[in-house]
């Protein structure tokens, strides 16, 4: 039986304001497990890049429980979630968030940096590599096209070699082919070095390649599809 | 690639705003060198200027005291006459180790500088004024073969702006008299330089002063034994004592309280570069605010983002710093050209005295006033939280 990667027990998140407070959401539980690739999926507003956001420890439950890796966010102060997210968690952006001033290269080493790990001098460039694009090392955001800027970006979201990778629309921005290429990478990090990945997205036939569908709606789970391959 | 490295590359993409940060980082660490090697080589250069008189005690006619000490120590001619029986009068009293009659004339010659014209100073001197100038010694020539030959030494400068030697000739304008040089004097880095020294009784005839003498240089044995002398001297109503030390004190005592000023002029250039710091970091934080929240999700701690935007900081300060120096190094003979053509009495040698320890000090202040002023842009930036910077960027 395959460890759990993550587990959240009647996890709920609340966003307050002195106007209105907003269920984000409300009560959910699901377990990942090592090794899962999961598409979250639904409508605007229903809750994925706030399911997100919890597991990727950059925001705060509400109530419930939720565990990642065995650790429980909640217990933690700031100092040791960032120890969280640049040893466990990989970050994918839809807007691919990358370093204007910096090279393919030098956005991918930047965790490297924070990590402390100045010695994993070959890793950046062989993911760079491993994405297709040993050829762009050099060249800064604003001479690459969005796949390749996501490709980036997934190569900067694995340097610190996480164990759960976290992609909040990563398509969200690309034409059909270079979509379809960003999930056959996951699909290859997936199946070849047991990555759990976690992709909230809209697009309905990139989230069936997944091995599990999660959707949601208005913050409750309305369907939880394992699909068989 | 490193922290610095990434501070460095932040800085270089807002380069002109960050160049003008550094420029006035520069700015102010150069007035603060300047400054202070100002306050420090005046105090040098005029110490040197009085040791190199020889003598710790000047009588002149009765008059403005500082006046008059600062018109022998710049060689300038304007003295009031006293008699020369006052010479003799003096010699003899106990305290006196070396004594001098000096009798300063001043010409306006007009064919001077290639036709543009200046003023020559002119210096009625004795033997006894070579014995009571150490530093005084003779590059070609020698002392005058009588007391009222027509005969000159030339101080250095003097010499080479007119191009003489021994064996040649000058003449006084409007005199009607024609000198022939018999030595030259070594350079002595003091106003004597540009001086013509001619025989005391000389002087008083071509100046038609005969009996008259502008002051008398004394060497005491005992300097502390000068309220002594002062007071023996009393009695001579038409007279003054002044003591160079005293003098010196009081100019410098001036410079410092001119200084306080300055300084605080100075310290104002510095709190509007600290000003221009902060506000660079901060509005270079503040546009980075989603790329900080991205930083902090891809795991930056608050330490990692604090220690980035500070050297971001230090980087700016550092280099201020650097270019400060330069900047005073080689703009500080500008100033030093500007303070001689401002201050009525400059003394001889090197104003500006800019040592490698106040470079240093210089530096060292810059950096902590980059570590001061980097603590709050960087705070703040450390402060935001990752979730809600990328949700305001969306």
């Amino acid at each position: 039986m395959r460890v759990l990667a993550i587990r959240a027990d009647k996890l709920k998140k609340i966003y307050s304001s002195i106007y209105e407070k907003i269920v984000a959401l409300r009560e959910i539980d699901i377990k990942i497990k090592k090794g899962e690739f999961v598409a979250i999926m639904g409508p605007s507003g229903a809750g994925k890049t706030t399911f997100l956001n919890l597991v990727g420890c950059l925001d705060i439950l509400t109530s419930g429980n939720l565990e990642i890796m065995g650790y429980n966010p909640v217990e933690f102060n700031e100092g040791k979630l960032s120890r969280i997210r640049i040893e466990k968690i990989g970050f994918v952006f839809e807007d691919f968030f990358l370093i204007s001033s910096l090279n393919a290269l030098e956005n991918v080493q930047l965790p490297l940096i924070f990590a402390r790990n100045y010695k994993n001098n070959n890793r950046p460039r062989a993911l760079l590599k491993r994405v297709g694009l040993g050829h762009r090392l050099t060249h800064f955001p604003n001479e690459l096209s969005g796949g390749e800027l996501q490709r980036v970006a997934i190569a900067r979201a694995l340097v610190n070699n996480p164990q759960i990778l976290l992609a909040d629309e990563p398509t969200g921005n690309m034409d059909t082919k270079n979509a379809q290429g960003i999930f056959d990478l996951f699909r290859n990090l997936n199946r070849k070095e047991g990555l759990t990945i976690i992709v909230a997205t809209h697009n309905v036939r990139l989230g069936y390649s997944t091995d599990r569908v999660i959707y949601l709606n208005d913050g409750e789970i309305e369907k939880d599809e394992r699909l068989v391959k | 690639m490193k922290f610095f490295i990434l501070a460095y590359k932040n800085l270089k993409r807002r380069k002109s705003r960050s160049f003008l940060t550094i420029g006035g980082v520069a700015v102010a660490v150069a007035v603060l060198v300047c400054l202070l090697g100002f306050n420090a080589g005046y105090q040098e250069a005029l110490t040197s200027d009085v040791d190199k008189m020889g003598y710790q005690v000047i009588v002149t006619a009765k008059g403005c005291p500082y006046e008059a000490a600062t018109m022998i120590l710049s060689g300038e001619a304007g003295l009031r006459f006293m008699d020369e029986d006052i010479y003799n009068q003096i010699t003899s009293d106990p305290d006196i180790d070396k004594i001098t009659p000096l009798l300063a004339q001043l010409t306006y010659d007009p064919e001077k500088q290639g036709g543009r014209g200046g003023f020559t100073n002119y210096l009625g001197i004795e033997k006894s004024y070579i014995e009571l100038k150490p530093n005084v010694k003779f590059k070609s020539g020698g002392w005058f073969s009588g007391d009222n030959a027509n005969e000159a030494i030339m101080g250095y400068e003097a010499a080479e702006s007119e191009q003489k030697s021994v064996g040649d000739n000058i003449s006084i304008p409007d005199k009607n008299i024609t000198l022939t040089v018999v030595g030259t004097f070594e350079r002595t880095a003091t106003q004597e330089d540009g001086t013509v020294f001619l025989p005391l009784k000389t002087t008083q005839r071509i100046f038609d002063v005969e009996g008259k003498l502008t002051g008398i240089g004394i060497k005491l044995k005992q300097l502390e034994n000068i309220s002594e002398f002062e007071e023996r001297l009393y009695p001579i109503a038409s007279i003054q004592v002044i003591s160079m030390n005293q003098v010196k004190g009081t100019i410098l005592n001036l410079v410092n309280s001119a200084k306080i000023l300055i300084m605080s002029v100075a310290f104002i250039a510095i709190f509007v570069a600290i000003i221009g710091v902060i506000n660079t970091i901060l509005m270079s934080v503040l546009e980075r605010t989603q790329e900080i929240g991205i930083v902090k999700a891809i795991g930056a701690s608050r330490l990692d983002i604090f220690k980035l935007i500070w050297m971001e900081t230090l980087i700016i300060c550092t280099f201020g710093g650097i270019f400060g120096s330069i900047v005073a190094i080689f703009g500080g003979n500008l100033v030093e050209l500007l303070v001689r053509n401002v201050m009525p009495y400059a003394p001889g040698g090197k104003l500006l005295l800019i040592t490698p320890e106040l470079l240093l000090f210089s530096f060292l202040g810059v950096i902590i006033i980059g570590i001061i002023s980097g603590l709050y842009p960087a705070f703040k930036a450390a402060s935001m939280r990752p979730i809600e910077v990328i949700r305001s960027g969306e």
